[in-house]
Order: C-alpha cells, then sequence, then structure tokens
C-alpha cells in the first residue's frame, strides 16, 4: 500500500515536474532516533521528501524539512528559495536541539549553491556535513563514515532521469498545446500531441550522442536549427513518397515543428545538469594568492572540476570545461579565492553570489564587474 | 538547473511582487495598511516583519517612528531601500536581512509596535509559533501587534466558492513572481494563546482577509 503511495507520487510528479509541490516543513522521525543519532536535511518538495525517506529507511534518524517553497534542492538553493535563513529557520524552530546531543547536521551536496556553512555555524553553532548529491547514495555515505566519495558527488545525467525530463517537457508542452489544439485546430490534435512526445522522447534519450559537441562551445541554436532541417527533410521526404508535395502540409507543419523545435532544444543547456545554461562565457577563476588549498571545492564542486595539490596547498582546475557555473565553489570557499570571470575581464565577486545566488546573474550584477 | 528562462522571470520578481500581490489580494491591502498604521504614533519604536518592499515601514516612518525592517529577500530590501530614499526617509527606517527565527537576538521589550503584512502566510507553523513567542517578549507591556494577512474562509460554502478562484489567483500570480502565500487558519485564536489581548480582528465580506490589532497585557492603557 506505502509502496502504491510512493509510485503514485513518482508518476504524478514527474508528469507535472516544472510545477513546486510542497510539503509539511519541520521534523521528521526515521526509526528509533536517540540523542547521538544522525540529522538529515533536505527541501520541501514531495517527491524529494518520499525519496530521502525511503533511502534512511532501516536507519534511526532525524530528518529536518526545510521550506524551499515546494521547489528541489538545486533550483532552490541556485534560485535563492533554499538559502541561510530557510535552514536556520528549521534548526532553530523544528525543536530538533533538545533532541540530539551533537551539532552535526547532513545537507545535500547540491544545496551548497544556496546554504553558507560559515554562516549556519556562526549563528547557530550547527556544523554542515555536506552528504551526497543523490538520495540513494545516503546508505553508501553513512558506511564510509558520513564522508561522500568522488562517485557520490558528481551530478550525473542518466537514462531514466532523461526520461524522466522528457515526460515531463512532453507532459506541459502536450498540455497546452493541446488546449489550443483542441479548440482552434481539432484536426492537427493528435499527430501534434505525437510529435511533441516524440520529439521530447527523442532529444533526451539520444542526449549522449550529442552532448558532448553541445559542450564544445557549439551554441544551443545551432543545435536546434540542424535539428529542425532533419525534421524538414523527414516532412519533404514524407509528403514525397505519400502523395507528392503538397506546400500546405509542409508549411504548416515546417511551422510546428519550428516552434516545437525551438521550445524544447533552445535551452537544452540549462535543461541538463551536465552544461551551463545561459551565462557560458563566465569562467571560475582561482586567485592564487588568497589560496590556501582547504579544498572546499573540491568538496562541494558536482561536475569533480578540482584538484587540491596537498603538498603546495593550492587547488587547481584540471577539469574546468565541466563547470556548469553553479557557483558553490565561489560560495563556499572561506579565503574568498574563487570568483566569476567573462573574458572581458568583468568579474562577480564572492560576496555577490552569495547574496544572489545564481537567481540574479544578469547584466545587473557584471556591472558591478572590475571593482577587484 | 533552473533553466535560463526561469532565471530570468526570476530576476524580475521583485519588480513585479506589488502588481502580484495587489492582484491577489484585489487592491484591499493599501487600505488594510492605512487603517492599521494610524495607530502607530510619534517616536514609537517600530518593527516591521517581512518588510517587503517597504509598504508598512513607510507609512510608519511617515507618521514619525522609527522603523526596522527585517526581510530574507535581499532584493525586496533593495527595492525598499530605493523607496524609502526616495521618499526622503533613510534616517527613520533601517532594514536588516533577518528572518523572524533570528528575532531571538533582539532585546526585551524594545518596541511600541510590531507590525506585518503578508508575512505570516508565509511561515511555517513552527516558525509562527516561535515568532509568536518572541513577538511577545520583544514588546513593551502596552504594545501593539498589527497584522494585515490572508485567511481561510470560516463558513464552509464561502470556502467552498473562494477555494477554486483562489487557486486560479494563485497558480497567476505564481507564474507572474514566484509568490504565493499559505491563507491563515485560525491566526486570531493563534494571537491569544501566544499572550497576547486581540483589541480588534476584522475579516471582510468574503472571509478571505484578515485585519488584527492585538496588545500585549500591562502597560499603559488607552
Amino acid at each position: 500500500m506505502r509502496f502504491l503511495g510512493y509510485a503514485v507520487a513518482n508518476v504524478f510528479e514527474t508528469l507535472l515536474r516544472l510545477l513546486p509541490f510542497p510539503c509539511r516543513t519541520g521534523l521528521i522521525k526515521i526509526g528509533k532516533p536517540q540523542k547521538d543519532s544522525p540529522v538529515f536535511l533536505t527541501c520541501n518538495y514531495h517527491l524529494t521528501v518520499q525519496r530521502v525517506k525511503r533511502a534512511l529507511k532501516g536507519m534511526d534518524a532525524y530528518l529536518l524539512i526545510a521550506n524551499s517553497r515546494g521547489i528541489n534542492v538545486w533550483c532552490a538553493a541556485a534560485g535563492g528559495h533554499l538559502t541561510n535563513h530557510e535552514v536556520i529557520s528549521v534548526l532553530k524552530t523544528s525543536g530538533i536541539e533538545g533532541l540530539v546531543g551533537h551539532r552535526q547536521v547532513i545537507l545535500p551536496q547540491l544545496a551548497a549553491t544556496g546554504v553558507e556553512l560559515k554562516i549556519i555555524k556562526e549563528k547557530t553553532g550547527w556544523r554542515i556535513i555536506w552528504g551526497p548529491v543523490y538520495a540513494k547514495d545516503i546508505p553508501v555515505f553513512m558506511q564510509n563514515k558520513m564522508k561522500a566519495g568522488r562517485m557520490e558527488r558528481e551530478v550525473k545525467f542518466p537514462f531514466i532521469q532523461r526520461l524522466e525530463v522528457a515526460i515531463s517537457w512532453a507532459f506541459s508542452l502536450s498540455l497546452l498545446a493541446g488546449i489550443i489544439a483542441a479548440i482552434f485546430f481539432p484536426r492537427v490534435f493528435v499527430p501534434l500531441i505525437l510529435f511533441i512526445w516524440g520529439l521530447s522522447l527523442a532529444t533526451f534519450i539520444f542526449y549522449p550522442l550529442y552532448g558532448s559537441w553541445l559542450s564544445s562551445g557549439k551554441g544551443s541554436l545551432t543545435f536546434s536549427l540542424l535539428v529542425w532541417g532533419v525534421i524538414l527533410l523527414a516532412l519533404v521526404l514524407y509528403s514525397h513518397l505519400s502523395s507528392g508535395i503538397s506546400w500546405r502540409f509542409l508549411i504548416r507543419w515546417g511551422i510546428i515543428s519550428f516552434v516545437f523545435v525551438f521550445i524544447t532544444t533552445l535551452d537544452l543547456k540549462g535543461g541538463s545538469p551536465l552544461l551551463a545554461g545561459g551565462f557560458e562565457e563566465l569562467k571560475v577563476t582561482i586567485d592564487e594568492d588568497k589560496c590556501r588549498g582547504a579544498a572546499f571545492c573540491e568538496t562541494v564542486c558536482p561536475r569533480n572540476c578540482y584538484d587540491v595539490n596537498r603538498k603546495k596547498h593550492k587547488a587547481i582546475l584540471p577539469r574546468a570545461e565541466r563547470c556548469v557555473l553553479c557557483g558553490a565553489c565561489i560560495i563556499q570557499c572561506p579565503f574568498d579565492a574563487l570568483y566569476f570571470k567573462n573574458p572581458e575581464g568583468e568579474v562577480i565577486l564572492p560576496g555577490t553570489m552569495r547574496k544572489y545566488k545564481q537567481n540574479l546573474l544578469g547584466k545587473r550584477v557584471m556591472k558591478t564587474g572590475n571593482n577587484r | 538547473m533552473s533553466t535560463y528562462i526561469l532565471m530570468k522571470i526570476l530576476e524580475s520578481a521583485p519588480s513585479r511582487y506589488d502588481l502580484g500581490i495587489r492582484l491577489l489580494t484585489l487592491g484591499r491591502l493599501g487600505k488594510a495598511y492605512d487603517r492599521l498604521t494610524s495607530l502607530v504614533k510619534k517616536g514609537d519604536r517600530v518593527l516591521d516583519l517581512g518588510s517587503g518592499t517597504g509598504a508598512l515601514a513607510l507609512r510608519a516612518a511617515q507618521k514619525g517612528a522609527k522603523v526596522k525592517g527585517i526581510d530574507i529577500n535581499p532584493r525586496m530590501l533593495e527595492t525598499a531601500q530605493a523607496r524609502v530614499k526616495a521618499a526622503n526617509l533613510a534616517q527613520n527606517i533601517e532594514f536588516v536581512e533577518m528572518g523572524v527565527v533570528e528575532l531571538d537576538k533582539e532585546e526585551a521589550e524594545s518596541f511600541e509596535v510590531v507590525m506585518s503584512g503578508l508575512c505570516f502566510s508565509e511561515l511555517t507553523e513552527d516558525e509562527l509559533r516561535f515568532t509568536l513567542k518572541e513577538l511577545r517578549r520583544i514588546l513593551k507591556p502596552g504594545g501593539l501587534l498589527l497584522i494585515a494577512d490572508e485567511a481561510r474562509p470560516r463558513t464552509i460554502l464561502k470556502s467552498l466558492i473562494i477555494s477554486p478562484l483562489r487557486m486560479f489567483l494563485r497558480i497567476f500570480v505564481f507564474i507572474l513572481t514566484q509568490t504565493t502565500t499559505r491563507a491563515l487558519k485560525n491566526l486570531p485564536e493563534q494571537v491569544r494563546t501566544a499572550g497576547f489581548d486581540i483589541v480588534s480582528s476584522k475579516l471582510n465580506r468574503s472571509e478571505t482577509f484578515l485585519e488584527l490589532v492585538a496588545r500585549k497585557p500591562g502597560g499603559r492603557e488607552k
């Protein structure tokens, strides 16, 4: 019965993934927790809470649900909805301080784009330990004495996740387009819905085939045009093979496919967790003088871009091309040794990132550049 | 990762916030704020919880009060700061990025008035309990608690009519501003339980909007 509920929640919230699903905040007891039991913290996106609870099954622990307005951890942290304030709030108001003897709280590593280890320690006395990216790795993390290995610290985009993204895109798009089509163009309704689902599924399922090409600096626009070109070709071929070329058919479906190809693929980089969306011109830069090799960056980087030279006590970026510009390293560095820089030499300082997160990494912030 | 388009909308959210909230409350908010701040006196020390774009703080400062506005959103605070500067009231208002859960750092009995517009409905249950307890502590005896917020209709019939309408409004406003509120249930009762005397509690006709004036017992009686 409980599994059925879990399955229904998974299906329903995958279809409507683009919407927030808030659930109750506060304290949840897992098993029979004692004074020395571990304390976990996560967002209040309903599906996330369900999955974390499942991962914690069989353990004795406390789970704190912070008010991220029903948004998942990474998006909420980057968008300013899961910040120091929400973490401080749940630590202070949930009653956890009276239940455990220690002051250690395990946060998902992806929260590092929004929650500052240093501030939480200063204001509450609680020490943050960065847990694994995915809830399913929590048991491994606990076996390793609360240390996340390289594998558990990296964001991936496996088949099942790509399928989820494809389904959520296809469902929302076909819902919107379907209503419009049903009212104004009932004849295209069925082929349109099939087209949207086919396009979404193909785009995300075949992601590994073109992902590296996209990351090599090619614009999303080129990619979108390429996909549209292929579809146009298929349309011409189809009409040629069936009943000779009908211009009305070609123009109608040419326009329809153009619209949906662009909606689906133009923000592919932003939609994939493996590519930087939007602000690709920015580069994380290390200030060699300030860096002391404390390795905070290495711990929070969800793409494993960093290595730390333990002899020289310096961080290096041997895999900088993998960076998704989440800013977690910049926000967590205790020596302010990291910042964003664009090709014109303008910079975004750690203080700006800490205040506005990714949310406001727009032109407005860039204007404050060059004041280092 | 949040997508580019979504970020762009979020980026412009505070500027649309006022519009969104006006729609959500169907324009009654301004009048409610005027009525509540009419109770503020010259020289009062006033705390504004969830000061947002500064609507309540400005009104109180215009009456000659010393206002401290707290909010957790740095962009909101910036917008508010700009408005205060434009109104030449900067010396009377101080804005701080701070959550209600940090009110335990405030001195006891240090404010004559605490006011809050559409802030309580954004708090979690735990936060609300914590906040009311702290407010009881930091208000001077006889000090006032002024609240304007969304409420949940108590009559079943009204609730049935209002719920779908509110749902529609909420989706619209969420798309516009990524802001939403959770209407409050039984706020007057909760305020009374926290140790305040209710001076007046006023619901609008559709029972969706609450104006509440409460007083901490003791001190100067009026």
